[in-house]
């Protein structure tokens, strides 16, 4: 029976992917937001993104997070036209960088609270060609945990200039839930978990040798 | 004190009493505005006081609950009137404040007032407050807490102050607090419409309760009993105990009866005088489908547990009664809910996340989405929250 839930509920996920790839594909027009009115607002200001280039799949997904959670039409609105703004002001902050991946997760790092100035201090710290989705995600996580930006910035920045993988560096945020969830002050638990991922790493004389560890692109 | 003084204080107390029912009734009218959580409550009260003809009363309540980010604001007013002998009225407004950086603390903090006219303890009013700290986990949590009243009764004034520590625990259905408190008067007034005697040239009085309290519920159903032993520490001479039950039947979606039978004994803080009461009411849930009553730590848990194929299970679990619906929903499911299932004395969710960042929310009998209480939590642009899942 509960494998057969399971599968079901799967089955359902996979369904849902499916729409939703389709609806992406369609554009905005399937969004089902009852207020016709908001409805055209939200398809005018996605297709307004789509002609400044920006991706068009957070604002969706912003705007299917207001319909199931039965917010009023206008609210949806704001919300989808304050993530536009978001993803422009991300998309800034990280140039050259242009993956929709990154701006997505730069307009998340500002709405959790990160300061404007710390996305371009992310961005320098790894060469353009490498994504600093990553680093940008754990930060947003270790920010909505109220460690301080700075804080958290200045250790993300450190692993990342010392060659530290995009999976390390994630590894460091599951490690800072776990120790909270165990009890642990949050800046604490970054403090510790953090020297802990640095002592695996090269030391910064053989990354200045050009001997990195990361392995490259995520 | 001096008469024109005593007046002045009369009114002082009198006036922030009226002031905090206008406040009340203000935030009642942009409540119901709001469609926020409205509860109107109507019934029978039979009061029956030591030396008095036993009271017929009416009953009428409204009480508010606002949620929003940082604190839930919870309002209530009631009218107590039984014809020439008893009428009283109060207001009250508390804060519950989670602690952000903190989940398993809550501070509560409120102020309430009250004017009355009582055949047993004089006419006048009351104004006090509260603040109580909780330490909140799962299953069980403790509480300290201090109040301070103000009463004024046929021209005399006192004052009031109470400090309690108490913990709870919670096993199933069964819900089961103790608690101790001190408290410390001179309001002499209510002292002697409870039954009480002074002891010669004592300026104060003080009692010592010990309280047990233990409550069932399934789903919106309640059924509390209370048990009260009270001996007075200085000041008299005097012991009572106190039983009193309370049930809630809810009876549809927002429909409720309530009744309850049991001492009161006397509230100096709140300058209640001790009674013994029996009430049956109904009461009208407006706004949005009431929630049952959880704490917010017991909300829901989230888990990840790593994938031999890379990505993580993520594993949702909620400590909750079986009679209610439990849903989960986030970017994973395009926001579309799941249900989750019962597992033994919880309700589980498992869902497959391959690497990338996700936004989850879950929520019981339709009301609002909450982040998992050991999540990040991260504001939604819709007044709620969602926790956030960073997987590698």
């Amino acid at each position: 029976m509960n494998m057969h839930r399971r599968v079901l509920t799967l089955v359902a996920l996979v369904l849902a992917s499916v729409s939703a790839a389709r609806a992406q594909a369609r554009g905005p027009a399937v969004l089902p937001i009852a207020d016709a009115k908001a409805r055209v607002a939200v398809e005018r200001e996605i297709a307004r993104a789509e002609a400044r280039g920006l991706p068009t799949q957070p604002l969706i997904a912003k705007a299917m997070e207001g319909v199931a959670k039965q917010a009023p039409g206008e609210q949806i609105e704001a919300a989808v036209a304050s993530m536009a703004k978001r993803l422009e002001q991300a998309r800034t902050l990280l140039a050259p960088s242009t993956s929709a991946a990154e701006l997505a997760s730069g307009a998340e790092a500002l709405r959790a609270g990160v300061p404007a100035a710390m996305l371009k201090q992310v961005r320098a710290a790894w060469p353009v060609e490498r994504s600093v989705v990553m680093p940008l995600d754990v930060l947003t996580e270790l920010v909505a945990r109220k460690i301080p930006a700075k804080h958290a910035l200045e250790q993300i920045t450190a692993l990342m200039r010392r060659g530290a993988t995009p999976s390390q560096i994630a590894s460091l945020g599951q490690a800072v839930q776990a120790d909270v969830a165990s009890g642990l002050e949050p800046d604490a638990a970054l403090e510790v978990r953090a020297r802990g991922v640095m002592s695996l790493l090269p030391s910064p004389a053989s990354v200045a040798a050009g001997a990195p560890r990361g392995s490259g692109k995520q | 004190m001096l008469p024109a003084a005593q007046e002045n204080s009369d009114g002082v107390i009198a006036g922030a009493s009226r002031a905090l029912l206008l406040a009340c009734v203000v935030a009642f009218r942009a409540a119901a505005q709001e469609a926020g959580d409205v509860r109107l409550e109507t019934g029978y009260a039979r009061v029956d006081q030591k030396g008095f003809r036993p009271a017929d009363a009416a009953l009428v309540a409204v009480f508010w609950r606002k949620p929003t980010d940082r604190f839930t604001l919870l309002t209530s007013g009631n009218l107590t009137y039984a014809r020439d002998s008893l009428a009283a009225a109060q207001g009250v407004a508390a804060f519950v404040f989670p602690w952000a950086s903190r989940e398993h603390l809550r501070t509560d903090v409120g102020a309430a007032g009250a004017t009355f006219s009582l055949h047993s303890a004089g006419r006048g009013g009351n104004g006090n407050g509260f603040l109580r700290q909780h330490y909140v986990a799962d299953l069980w949590g403790a509480w300290g807490g201090t109040a301070f009243g103000l009463s004024s009764r046929s021209g005399n004034r006192s004052q009031s102050y109470a400090v309690d520590i108490g913990a709870w625990t919670r096993w199933r259905a069964i819900f089961a607090s103790a608690s101790l408190s001190r408290q410390n008067s001179d309001d002499f007034q209510l002292l002697y419409a409870s039954g009480g005697l002074s002891t010669s040239g004592a300026p104060t009085y003080e009692f010592e309760d010990w309280q047990v309290v233990a409550s069932a519920r399934r789903g919106p159903h309640e059924l509390t009993g209370s048990w009260t032993r009270r001996h007075s520490v200085a000041g008299t001479d005097f012991r009572a105990e106190a039983v009193a039950v309370a049930g809630t039947l809810q009876l549809s979606d927002r429909l409720a009866f309530l009744a309850s039978a049991g001492r009161q004994l006397a509230d100096p803080v709140r300058g209640l005088p001790q009674a013994d009461i029996i009430t049956a009411s109904l009461r009208l849930s407006l706004g949005p489908k009431p929630l049952p009553v959880m704490e917010r730590a017991t909300i829901a848990e989230a888990f990840l547990q790593s994938e031999p194929g890379g990505g993580v299970e993520l594993i949702v679990r909620v400590a909750a009664v079986d009679s209610i619906a439990v849903q989960v929903a986030g970017d994973f499911s395009e926001w579309k809910p799941v249900f989750l299932e019962r597992e033994g004395d919880y309700w589980v969710a498992r869902v497959a996340l391959p690497p990338g960042k996700y936004h989850v929310g879950v929520r019981a009998n339709l009301g609002p989405w909450r982040a998992p209480r050991n999540l990040a939590r991260v504001r939604d642009d819709f007044g709620g929250e969602s926790g956030l899942i960073v997987v590698p």
